[in-house]
């Protein structure tokens, strides 16, 4: 048996059980009515205040202008990787830049607000970047980078003070847009997923000429020549997921319907020995979008993540229908709050584009908001051409609201990726958007009254040093939160590093982790405001 | 596809239609409409049509905007339901996710018509202009005015299903000319999004690829007629017989200009009218299958379910007055520019 290096927990009883919160519409019709009565019964007393979140955008001021830029291959990419390379805590950020090359901000902020200092390492400094994921592949303790390319993808070890070198790694050729990594049991290398958009060597394309996706499975400590997953469908996403609670991390792939046009479809991937797509036998539904990012987090408190797809027009909340034997999502009614469909200001009537999407709390209310950045993908005439991003916040009643404009977000650029991460420590999550053709902007969340927080760094042995697949349960009086930690989502980047959780009114939480392998941690009480290590022995 | 004409339907139709009019609970009929889009300008003209059809049928008319979101649009479908509706008339805004919407009007025996746009579920009805037959347009009159040499077939988005249609309808009229060696196709290309500048410059690497050695271009819309009538007029080759489609205003300039052939007018009055009327014969009892006018059809994905197809109207030199008699475009903005002696420009 493996000890915990935190204390144990001194409240020994089993937490409340989490009330959950039902998105789903019932079996027969009315249903909108029936859900909208779920959620009367549901509502909480209103807090005394709430924040109303703010943002001031920086970069313009620190005088950092990256844009992500190019050709037909750069309509879509422009991924951000947030991620902490020099020990300092702080997360540094890896841009990719299209034709442009990617730089590496390393982050220098301090008590008198955010700075950042371009930096830019030869490794990193690459062309055709279309987007990058941070996560410690050899378990060294330093982050590594999954580098995404029009051309050859990258895999770069890290080494102290933001080194880095590539690794011996078989970057393909391809037009890769998506990325995930897992730790498959008992594996002490992640197995990777790289999905690849367009195959640019179809001579019928670019429509219906989708290319398949590469899985690298570790051979030794490496990796050898990867498995084709086929029929690809123009992934733009990819989120390994252990989307039901079952203890193995499957493939979430979600697909651009604007090229595969007939025949497609979004996918679940069954990671067996040979891995499947999930049928429909299965319990998976058809369901064609214009798949450009995938968020996750268990937003009706029943501990199975909800899953959130950008596109155009409506942005896709799903959730796994109760008593499902399989992979069975339905979305989540209109009145929601979370289709982000159109643009809520400017005055663009068009439906909108939707790429990264992130949940997080910011305003520390205890409650997970909703981040998309948006933007036209060059010049559609069939979407909105000023398209702002959104903040959804959620409110007591589950349902999310539109606080773009006045938090101060409502930017017209064409967004692509983003993070949604506290990038000076505040407690409080701050934005960074990296926008085609306009330089990238980042966001300080400068809100004021905003609740209590928690940054959490979960940590474990050698292999998988980051627990990647783990779920964090964070206790307090308003309930349970869980979430899943994870490498992949977004759109083309991720973020590695503290877990910020907002906790409301309260002081302190009870907090566990069940690590990758089941094993559950014992309870453990910490106090509200700081930072906190849960390591495993 | 297939089209099965059913022609003792129209009979049948005239004795439920008293029957059924009784078993109606309310006092009127009501007919809910269900926009993708309102915004879109061009669904104003289709609305007055709908509502001209109601009144004159005693009907009531209510509706709701989407807002291009599918998911709003099953909120508004159900509530469109709990209102009374007693048909629904559905401009759908995702075909592919518009099934619960047909599925929770069938749970209330509400009958559906789709509007414009295919609802692939054989509950529905389904309207819409005939865009096969705007294909067969295009190409008879680029046919007409060029019955040999080198053609282009610029078409319309891949993501479009009615794109296929279009070409399917060009291929059927010029298929002889084909097989007799008088024509031939020398370059094909789809139109991301029916963009112009997408369209200009497939034109362009066509002309190039071709030593500028094209007759005719077969473009299945007028804003990719555009981009082509552009690429054209960079090499000095404008007026070589060019098809269109949609009667836009800088298209009907162009065909008086003699620069476009054809452009295929389809009449928005014609189809909102068609819908009011269909919607309340159905909501009268009359079934689908009994509607005067309807088809039995089959969809490319294989679907069986009742459909009319309008028949457009091919706007060419001949007959460019018929625009500005209906009150599409005005004269002036019609001739702009055209100095050929043409009606109603002379």
């Amino acid at each position: 048996m493996r000890k915990y290096l935190s204390a144990p927990a001194p409240e020994p009883e089993p937490g409340p059980v989490a009330t959950k919160r039902s998105f789903r519409t019932g079996p027969a019709s009315s249903a909108g009515q029936r859900f909208l009565a779920a959620l009367l019964a549901l509502l909480a007393p209103l807090p005394a205040h709430a924040a109303e979140p703010r943002f001031e955008e920086r970069a313009a001021a620190l005088g950092i202008v990256h844009v992500y830029d190019g050709g037909w291959e750069h309509f879509v990419g422009g991924g951000v990787a947030s991620f902490d390379c020099d020990g300092d805590g702080l997360p540094e950020l890896y841009a990719a830049g299209g034709a442009n090359p990617a730089a590496l901000l390393r982050n220098t902020s301090d008590a008198d607000g955010l700075s950042f200092a371009e930096a830019t390492p030869d490794a990193l400094a690459l062309t055709g970047v279309t987007g990058a994921y941070p996560l410690d592949v050899d378990s060294d303790g330093h982050t590594d980078l999954a580098v995404l390319r029009v051309g050859e993808n990258r895999l770069l070890k890290g080494g102290p003070d933001c080194a880095f070198e590539p690794m011996d790694f078989d970057g393909g050729d391809r037009w890769t847009t998506a990325f995930s990594a897992t730790w498959e049991a008992g594996a002490a290398w992640p197995t990777l997923a790289f999905g690849n958009y367009v195959d640019r060597d179809d001579p019928d394309g670019p429509f219906e000429a989708c290319d398949a996706n590469a899985l690298h499975r570790p051979e030794g400590d490496g990796y050898g020549p990867p498995l084709p997953l086929e029929p690809g469908h123009c992934a733009l996403s990819m989120l390994f997921t252990d989307w039901g609670r079952r203890g193995r991390a499957d493939l979430r792939v979600s697909n651009d319907r604007h090229y595969y046009v007939r025949g497609g479809e979004e996918q679940m991937w069954a990671m067996e020995t040979v891995p499947r797509p999930y049928t429909r036998a299965e319990g998976w539904r058809f369901h064609a979008l214009w798949g450009m990012g995938i968020a996750s987090r268990d937003i009706d408190g029943d501990g199975v993540p909800e899953i959130y797809l950008t596109s155009m027009g409506d942005q896709r909340m799903q959730t796994l229908e109760d008593g499902a034997t399989g992979p069975t999502y339905a979305d989540a009614p209109y009145e929601t709050g979370t289709t982000a469909h159109r643009p809520y200001t400017g005055g663009d009537g068009r439906p909108s584009t939707g790429w990264h999407a992130a949940f997080g709390d910011v305003d520390n209310d205890g409650r997970d908001d909703l981040f998309v950045a948006k933007g036209n993908v060059e010049q559609m005439p069939g979407n909105a051409a000023a398209d702002p991003n959104n903040l959804l916040m959620q409110g007591p009643d589950g349902r999310f609201g539109e606080a773009g404009a006045a938090a101060g977000l409502a930017s017209m650029a064409r967004g692509r990726g983003a993070a949604l991460v506290d990038l000076d420590l505040d407690g409080r999550l701050d934005i960074v958007v990296v926008n085609r053709r306009a330089p990238m902007e980042i966001f300080r969340n400068v809100t004021n009254g905003a609740g209590n927080w928690l940054l959490l760094s979960v940590a474990q042995p050698a292999p998988n040093v980051d627990a990647v697949g783990a779920f964090v349960e964070v206790e307090t009086p308003a309930g349970l939160q869980t979430r899943e930690i994870a490498v992949g989502g977004g759109h083309a980047g991720g973020s590695a590093g503290w877990h910020h959780v907002g906790l409301g009114a309260a002081d302190a939480a009870r907090v566990r982790v069940i690590w990758p392998d089941g094993t559950a941690s014992d309870w453990r009480t910490v106090e509200a405001n700081a930072r906190v290590t849960i390591a495993r022995k | 596809m297939r089209f099965t004409k059913l022609m003792a339907a129209a009979a049948l139709g005239t004795g439920l239609l008293a029957s059924a009019a009784h078993a109606d609970g309310h006092g009127g009929t009501v007919v809910g409409v269900s926009w993708s889009n309102f915004q879109e300008e061009r669904w104003k003209t289709d609305e007055a049509a709908i509502k001209g059809a109601l009144e004159a049928a005693g009907a009531t008319y209510i509706s709701a905007d989407a807002q291009s979101s599918a998911s709003k649009q099953l909120s508004d479908v159900e509530s469109l339901i709990a209102q009374g509706a007693d048909a629904l008339i559905i401009l759908a805004q995702d075909a592919q996710a518009i099934g619960p919407a047909v599925q929770a009007a069938a749970d209330e025996g509400i009958p559906v018509v789709g509007y414009d746009r295919l609802i692939e579920d054989e509950r529905a009805f389904y309207l819409t202009f005939d865009n096969v037959e705007v294909g067969r347009m295009q190409a008879r009159a680029v046919l007409a005015a060029q019955p040999t040499g080198n053609y282009v077939m610029i078409k319309g988005s891949p993501t479009d299903p009615n794109a296929d249609f279009l070409r399917g309808g060009q291929q059927e009229v010029l298929q002889d000319a084909i097989d007799a060696g008088d024509i031939t196709i020398v370059g094909e290309a789809y139109t991301d999004g029916w963009l112009p500048a997408n369209a200009q410059r497939n034109m362009e690497q066509i002309l190039t690829a071709q030593d500028n050695e094209i007759d005719a271009v077969v473009a299945s819309n007028d804003g990719t007629a555009g981009g082509v009538v552009a690429a054209l007029t960079a090499q000095g080759m404008e007026g070589i017989p060019v098809s269109g489609q949609d009667g836009d205003h800088a298209a009907l300039n162009r065909v008086a200009k003699g620069t476009q052939t054809v452009s295929v007018w389809k009449d928005a009055r014609e189809l909102g009218k068609a819908a009011g009327q269909i919607a309340v014969t159905l909501a009268k009892g009359v079934p689908a299958s009994a509607i005067y006018g309807a088809n039995e059809w089959t969809s490319p994905g294989g679907t069986t379910m009742n459909a009319i197809f309008l028949s457009p109207s091919p706007v060419t030199q001949k007959n460019l007055s018929s625009v500005v008699d209906a009150g599409w475009i005005e004269q002036e903005k019609l001739c702009q520019g055209v100095e050929t002696g043409v009606a109603p420009c002379s």
